[in-house]
């Protein structure tokens, strides 16, 4: 082996592993920012919630972990517990500026969704889900 | 040739190489398209896959189907609402959707606004004649009925049909009758469960 030799960085090997680099950052920046978009997002919590609403009786407290779309509330400047809103039998999830992702469920109780604090009063990126029948709640107002 | 010569030549592109360095320089182009190949083809099925909603009409189906059960019996024993002096409540039909707080109605976004989403159909048969009901009642839209009944070799090419579950189980009456409830439950909604 010839150890007095001085060794040469090559520019082109470093550009072809740099360009390299690149794309293979933008490719996993792509897939990463698909599939937790806003859009995404809207729509699998929205079903998701639907769902565990049809599935639900009454006097359930249904605990739902919203992590991913609290970072993209904030991120968007949406606050957390607006993020989720039923009304009558539809939810709706915003996560972004927009009309946000609609869907129905056909169980016909009385549902509320509100953001889950810790003692600090912080966001803990749960959402709670109160299901109880529609006749004790005309019964109480 | 020196590290400044060799720098320059690879800068200046020569499609038509006339050395071992040259040929060399032609791979990494290829090197480079065949990347923007595979980038073209994950990008396709990214769109693809997240441009497609989740289809989840297979599980409201499997739940109304649920609900209807045990809205009809409890503990195996059919709801005294079903029976009026011995024989089957044909009213039963008018209060079923509010005794199982039922709510049928739906959100914008589908084709036809006063079209049901919904649809399910609930049949009594008793164990000695499976072939034909003695008493059955339904809701909903009976058009998405008929999607239930197609054979579907392929999947893919019948997506925009409407989900179906049906559910079978034996039941008493109060005075020990005993019977088969068939329930066939139907989601439509396919606007907002199947790409368009």
């Amino acid at each position: 082996m010839n150890k007095g030799k001085r060794g040469t960085i090559l520019i082109e090997n470093v550009v072809f592993i740099i360009l390299n680099l690149l794309f293979l950052s933008v490719l996993v920046l792509f897939l990463v920012n698909q599939g937790s978009g806003a859009i995404v997002l809207e729509q699998t919590y929205a079903k998701q919630i639907a769902m565990l609403v049809d599935s639900a009786q009454p006097l359930m407290l249904i605990k739902i972990d919203m992590a991913k779309g609290k970072k993209l509330a904030e991120k968007n400047g949406i606050d957390f517990n607006n993020v989720v809103s039923i009304d009558g039998n539809i939810v709706t999830v915003k996560l972004s500026e927009g009309k946000g992702y609609t869907y129905a469920f056909f169980n016909d109780v009385d549902v509320s969704a509100y953001a889950d604090k810790n003692d600090k009063g912080d966001y803990t990126g749960l959402y709670i889900l109160t299901i109880n029948k529609k006749e004790e709640v005309t019964a109480n107002e | 040739m020196n590290k400044r010569h060799k720098n320059q030549r690879f800068l200046i592109c020569d499609f038509f190489p006339k050395n071992q360095r040259g040929t060399d320089k032609i791979l990494s182009i290829y090197w480079f398209v065949i990347l923007t190949l595979i980038a073209g083809g994950v990008f396709a099925m990214v769109y693809v896959f997240y441009g497609a909603p989740y289809d989840v009409r297979g599980i409201e189906s499997e739940i109304l189907a649920e609900r209807i059960a045990d809205c009809i019996s409890s503990e195996g024993i059919i709801d005294s609402e079903f029976f009026v002096d011995g024989t089957f409540n044909t009213k039963i039909s008018e209060t079923f959707n509010a005794k199982c707080n039922f709510n049928f109605n739906v959100e914008e976004g589908y084709g036809d606004a006063n079209e049901a989403q919904y649809f399910y159909e609930v049949e009594f048969y008793t164990p000695e004649n499976i072939a034909n009901s003695v008493f059955s009642f339904y809701y909903g839209n009976s058009n998405w009925k008929g999607d239930c009944f197609i054979k579907k070799e392929n999947d893919k090419e019948y997506t925009n049909l409407a989900k179906c579950t049906e559910k079978r189980f034996y039941a008493l009456s109060e005075e020990g009758n005993q019977y088969l409830i068939k329930i066939l439950s139907v989601i439509g909604k396919s606007e907002k469960n199947v790409r368009q």
